[in-house]
């Protein structure tokens, strides 16, 4: 007794005798061994967390008489402690991304991108780990109150019940948190990783050559080092800028024309008109923006060939291959595969207006014109802001719209060097740099660059969704 | 306004713009079937004016007889099926998950998909490549649709969480008070309660790999494992122009999806405007 006391003068909370008569539980008897009891009046909170901080489950065992669960748990840690080698060795290699190796045969050579790869997938498996040792930590805490609040222990049968009731949104979630971990998480971290190295065609290529950590040099490259590249970088990126305004406005204000004068027309073949306006929404895009490529040529194309037909131009118009006016084709392009969207869009929300307030406004003698301008309009533009805005941000990422119809052409002065043509979006660039020129440091730096540009769009979005409103619950 | 004569130029300015549009709308589209039906192949050879060569089936022929047409559209129709069907499944089941489970990591879990779904997944390019290289899934079409499903899971699961959310808990908590397991009650009550939106939802997963170009080039290595997006564009790069046989396989495409889109679109327009009203 006296030990206890003294022991609680010490300040060791878990150890603190503040109850004699609380009920206690364990192997031995209650005066015993008070190693393996716990006192249900909450004061052995700190011996329950301590233990289960130890070692992986271990207070399920010894405490809470929960052998299935704290056996699963430890048998994870022990998994994880089988694996520290390996982890090791994964994480070492991300460090050192390897050290030439000349003299050896190219098979058996240290492969940088290999080991990249594994040291950020090794940091995803530590961290789902860690994961683990937090949720049996925080599980046996809350065991530890339940037998607090009942004076008994769950028994192995309740638990194993509630295991697989429980269980049920772990095996609910697990397909899905492995893939968004594997296939979204780790690509995403290994890219902003790979800007910070000099992975790149033709001297860093493995497994011929190792890659090294080279800090920010790429960035300094891009915006101010080599002036090959920064001036491409400027173009293009400024151009993208241009291209996802553009773009989106065009397809805005050419739907809602269609909208408009739909609705206020008093035609009878209006739905026949209606569905053929909606067409280009119908296609598939690579066909219909590849089928613009021919059509836009400047050589064979229809509509060169038939302008001139007509005699209304003498020479071709170089649709395709005049820097500028490649961009013109692009954004007419976009506004024919994109304005039957905005008409569904514009007219959705144009037939969701009120019709007495366009009765007011008749009684008070609005001319037709005043009605569309102050009632039509703003309301309209009020409904279908957020979708503007998510257009624009589809926009800049709009693949398809300049891939398939110049191919991000036409080259200019310096494309051999950089790849970047006068088409080209940020987007269309990085897929050259990957796929034609290996040069990967470069592409990641502008798929970090991407990330900086979409992020006040996501974030927008995010901020009007209801979820987000009522807080992440 | 009244001005008859102003009514009759009102209505043949509209007609004119109506005109136009349509003219600008459909240029493309008739130019289309015109060359699949038109002899030749190249552009260059054919007509200014549509349907002006003649009338063949030969290139209708050739695809089948000559190219590997009918695999290509094999295999994008594995790849858009099971990408649509595992989508929705995993969706469903991490939605439910989400919405009705309350468990450790619930949060940031919600919140770190919802900082990934800003990125569009060819971002990770290179490392997508090289997991799929170490896990044998390069030139397999099962590897393009882990991709897919991988891609498409963060949105879509918090477009369903939210669906769910506003739907009342007081049928699924009766269920399990009454002793239904948790499998029960998401096959026999949560999964017609989403219906509509998980429809919304396998729909637009199965469009999305048809036309789908980056991923399939970097996966897909071997002629008979690729895509009909790679097969049309195929016909016409810079070093062939088979624009006729283009157009005839794009026809065949299009086609379906034009009938898809007619009879889905009251949903699609209803899905829209939702959107607009959140």
């Amino acid at each position: 007794m006296s030990i206890y006391a003294k022991k609680g003068t010490l300040s060791f909370p878990f150890l603190r005798l503040t109850s004699k008569s609380a009920p206690t539980a364990g192997f031995l008897s209650p005066e015993g061994g008070a190693a393996v009891t716990i006192r249900a009046d909450g004061s052995d909170k700190n011996k329950v967390l301590i233990t289960s901080i130890l070692f992986c489950g271990l207070s399920h065992i010894l405490y809470l008489k929960q052998y299935v669960k704290g056996i699963l748990f430890a048998l994870i840690e022990v998994i994880a402690i089988i694996n520290i080698p390996k982890f090791v060795k994964a994480l070492h290699g991300l460090i050192t991304l390897g050290s030439p190796q000349p003299d050896v045969s190219i098979k058996l050579r240290d492969n940088s991108i290999f080991m990249l790869i594994d040291g950020v997938m090794a940091l995803a498996v530590i961290f789902v780990f860690i994961a683990i040792y937090v949720i049996s930590v925080k599980s046996a805490l809350k065991e530890y109150k339940k037998f607090c609040d009942s004076k008994v222990f769950t028994s192995n049968r309740h638990t194993f019940s509630e295991l697989t009731g429980k269980s049920f949104s772990l095996f609910a979630l697990a397909p899905t948190v492995i893939m968004i971990l594997f296939f979204v998480l780790v690509p995403l971290v290994f890219s902003a990783l790979v800007a910070f190295t000099n992975y790149s065609a033709p001297d860093h290529i493995p497994p011929k050559n190792t890659v090294d950590w080279v800090g920010f040099q790429n960035f300094i490259d891009m915006f101010s080092g080599k002036t090959a590249w920064t001036s491409a970088f400027g173009k293009v990126a400024l151009w993208t800028l241009a291209w996802g305004f553009l773009a989106t406005f065009t397809c805005y204000f050419g739907g809602m024309l269609m909208a408009v004068v739909l609705h206020e027309s008093k035609i009878k073949l209006k739905p026949v008109f209606r569905s053929i306006f909606i067409l280009p929404y119908a296609v598939p895009s690579v066909i219909s923006m590849l089928v613009w490529r021919n059509l836009m040529n400047g050589s064979f194309g229809t509509v060169n060939r038939t302008l001139i037909h007509l005699g209304i131009i003498k020479d071709v118009i170089p649709w395709l291959s005049d820097p500028w006016l490649a961009k013109f084709t692009c954004v007419l392009v976009n506004l024919w595969a994109g304005f039957p969207y905005f008409m569904l869009l514009v007219t959705g929300s144009m037939t969701a207006i009120s019709r007495d307030i366009y009765e007011a406004a008749v009684v008070d003698g609005a001319s037709k014109f005043q009605v569309f301008k102050s009632i039509t309009l703003p309301l309209v533009i009020y409904q279908t802001t957020p979708l503007i805005i998510m257009s624009i941000s589809h926009n800049i990422n709009n693949f398809g719209a300049i891939f398939f119809v110049t191919g991000g052409g036409p080259t200019l002065a310096d494309s051999t060097t950089t790849g970047a043509a006068g088409t080209d979006l940020l987007i269309t660039w990085i897929y050259k740099l990957t796929i034609n020129l290996l040069q990967y440091h470069y592409a990641s730096v502008l798929a970090v660059l991407i990330f900086m540009v979409l992020a006040p769009f996501a974030i927008y979005n995010f901020r009007r969704t209801r979820a987000f409103k009522e807080g992440v619950e | 306004m009244n001005n008859p004569v102003v009514r009759a130029i009102n209505k043949a300015v509209v007609y004119l713009f109506f005109l136009v549009a349509v003219f600008f709308t459909l240029y493309p589209l008739v130019y289309v079937v015109s060359a699949a039906f038109s002899p030749g192949t190249g552009i260059a050879s054919l007509n200014i004016l549509p349907f002006a060569d003649g009338f063949t089936t030969e290139h209708f022929e050739h695809l089948f007889r000559n190219t590997d047409y009918p695999r290509w559209f094999r295999n994008t129709f594995i790849v858009a099926l099971s990408t649509s069907f595992l989508t929705t499944l995993f969706v469903s089941l991490g939605a439910y998950a989400m919405s009705r489970f309350r468990f450790s990591f619930r949060k940031p879990l919600l919140m770190s998909m919802l900082i990934l779904q800003i990125f569009p997944s060819f971002v990770g390019m290179v490392a997508i490549y090289v997991i799929l290289l170490r896990i044998g899934g390069i030139d397999q079409l099962w590897g393009l649709v882990l991709i897919y499903v991988a891609g498409n899971l963060p949105y879509n699961i918090w477009l369903v969480k939210g669906y769910l959310d506003q739907v009342s808990k007081n049928l699924d908590e009766a269920a399990i008070i009454d002793g239904a397991s948790n499998l029960r009650v998401f096959v026999q009550i949560i999964l017609p309660i989403i219906r509509p939106i998980l429809v919304f939802l396998s729909i637009t997963s199965f469009v999305g790999p048809w036309m789908d170009f980056i991923f399939p080039t970097m996966v897909l290595r071997s002629p008979e494992k690729q895509t009909l997006a790679i097969g049309l564009f195929n016909f016409v790069t810079d070093k062939k122009n088979e624009f006729t046989n283009f157009a005839a396989g794009s026809l065949l495409i299009a086609i379906p999806f034009v009938f898809f889109f007619i009879i889905t679109q009251k949903m699609l327009i209803t899905s829209l405007s939702g959107a607009v009203k959140e």
